[in-house]
């Protein structure tokens, strides 16, 4: 099920634009407008996880964030331009569980709601992947076909998940250099070509030849 | 108190003396005492106002250099009259009232540029809040339209985003007051986070990452020191050559851990090393056409010197490294529990 996030922004492009990263990486998003409306629409959407702005016109993140924790413990995201002591520390004492500062890093941020939504809605099933029969299991790291299993490195487990999440799109090279950066792997283009051709190897020793197909210029795909 | 310019400003008052002295003689003269008495009289006359004249020269040079004393060893001089005594003499009251007046005005002046300094700098935060804004709508835009054009406008983005936490900081190191909060934080963490505001920077150079193991904790602000690190990383950046590699390591010590970051770029003069952390000095490379502000390492100095990290550099020829020195005792764990 997609976790549900409500977003309180008044800054329409970020606002905007920040509904459209959350939904490409698998959240219902849904903005409210009319921030004094805002206490109701939490109750109507019932989110998972709120994103609360601090400055926002004709009301404030903080008594926002102190009237959703008289009825609520979802998780609150504070972000904000102004990254000064006080916010941060009335943030923490009004019951944020995260305090972000603008021009937030979009991985930074992804990482978080990621975490807290983990921690405060634990899932029951370990988390796998499947394409094409073949299936990632990403807490135990490794590839499986038709029962058959190979192990995984970090860098390798990241790229095919890359792969696996935008099954059937051309994914660049550049994109999952990207990716692997975000997720604190620091590889150049030619370690991708070697992590490639190990996972290329790795994926013929148990039968899935051709898995991943090179579009030249392009990039790869699944 | 010069005993010359004193003397030079009694000669009125001796000058009387000297007609009084005139006067009887001739008075007595006149009236038929003998010249062994009119000596005798002058005498007593003359020890008496030459021990007058140097009693009151001592007093007066005494009170004066108490005076003087008290102001050297004041850290705002101008506030001497708050701490003298009210002096007695008719004209030292003149000058005791003039320096009120000054040190009046004087604290004015001061405290209207201290609230016109406490305004900018507000404006300049607001400033750079606001423009923080449309940096992050115009990040948020280019990463969810991912191309070579958005690439190279988040490169962008990310020195713009440099130069305004430079201005940041710069309005908040000058103010005395503490912006910061000491925590436990994870080095590893802040390393990560300072690499990922410059992820785009460091990927349009071709700059190869490593790094040894950096899980260790230490006290200190963590905006701080990615904000300190941002700029040693934007410097790596700056000065690199052909192949650029950026190294970070970590050793650790009985009471401090050592933060390094090495790079492989153009180096630091050993001429210029010693001044690099100078407010202005742009050095050598920085004058052959590479922009250099003379501020970025100037203000990370500074806000190590707040946080008591010990910022040092090293460069042979070839290459740079910069070290941070987190102090660790067992004191803080130890309370901590």
């Amino acid at each position: 099920m997609k976790k549900k996030i409500l977003l309180i922004e008044d800054d329409l492009t970020i606002q905007t634009q920040l509904k459209t990263l959350l939904a490409g990486n698998g959240y219902d998003v849904f903005a409210v407008t009319d921030f004094s409306k805002a206490i109701g629409q939490i109750k109507d959407f019932l989110p998972h996880l709120v994103i609360l702005d601090i400055k926002l016109p004709g009301s404030n993140g903080f008594e926002i964030c102190s009237q959703i924790r008289t009825f609520s413990d979802i998780p609150i995201v504070f972000v904000t331009s102004s990254n000064t002591e006080m916010d941060e520390l009335n943030s923490i004492m009004l019951g944020g569980d995260a305090f972000i500062t603008k021009p937030y890093n979009t991985a930074i941020l992804l990482a978080k709601i990621g975490a807290l939504v983990k921690r405060a809605y634990p899932a029951s099933q370990t988390e796998i992947i499947s394409w094409n029969e073949a299936a990632l299991h990403l807490e135990s790291s490794m590839i499986e076909y038709k029962g058959q299993k190979a192990e995984l490195t970090k860098n390798e487990l990241k790229i095919l998940y890359y792969l696996f999440r935008n099954a059937g799109k051309i994914c660049s090279r550049n994109d999952i250099v990207d990716f692997l950066w975000d997720n604190q792997l620091y590889v150049d283009d030619n370690a991708l070509s070697v992590n490639m051709t190990r996972i290329r190897d790795k994926l013929e020793a148990i039968g899935l030849t051709g898995f991943i197909k090179t579009k030249h210029r392009q990039g790869y795909t699944l | 108190m010069s005993q010359k310019q004193y003397l030079k400003n009694q000669i009125p008052a001796v000058f009387a003396n000297l007609m009084g002295m005139l006067a009887l003689a001739l008075f007595l003269l006149a009236n038929g005492n003998s010249m062994h008495t009119v000596l005798f009289i002058f005498i007593v006359w003359l020890i008496i106002l030459i021990s007058y004249l140097s009693v009151t020269y001592y007093m007066r040079k005494k009170y004066m250099n108490t005076l003087l004393d008290m102001t050297e060893q004041l850290q705002e001089r101008y506030l001497i009259p708050e701490i003298m005594t009210i002096p007695d003499r008719a004209d030292d009251q003149v000058f005791y009232q003039i320096m009120k007046m000054a040190e009046k005005s004087m604290l004015e002046k001061i405290g209207e540029i201290q609230s016109e300094r406490k305004e900018y700098k507000e404006y300049i935060e607001q400033w750079i809040h606001e423009a923080k804004t449309p940096i992050t709508a115009m990040k948020l835009l280019c990463e969810n339209n991912r191309s070579s054009f958005a690439r190279d406008i988040l490169t962008e983005l990310e020195h713009i985003n440099q130069y305004t936490e430079q201005a940041l900081y710069y309005a908040r190191s000058e103010h005395t007051e503490k912006d910061y909060s000491v925590r436990e934080i994870n080095l590893c963490d802040v390393v990560h986070s300072a690499i990922a505001d410059n992820k785009y920077l460091l990927r349009q150079s071709n700059m190869t990452i490593t790094m040894d193991e950096l899980e260790c904790m230490v006290y200190t602000d963590d905006k701080w020191v990615r904000f300190i690190l941002n700029q040693i990383i934007g410097n790596a950046v700056k000065y690199r050559t052909g192949q650029p590699a950026l190294h970070f390591s970590m050793v650790k010590s009985n009471d401090k851990i050592v933060l390094s970051v090495s790079d492989n770029g153009m180096g630091i003069p050993q001429s210029d090393l010693p001044r690099i952390f100078e407010k202005g000095f742009t050095g050598q490379n920085g004058r052959t056409g590479k922009n250099s502000t003379g501020i970025g390492l100037y203000l990370c100095k500074r806000l190590c010197d707040k946080l008591g990290i010990g910022l040092t550099a090293h460069s042979e020829n070839k290459g740079t490294t910069i070290a941070l020195s987190f102090q660790i005792n067992d004191f803080v764990s130890g309370v901590q529990g």
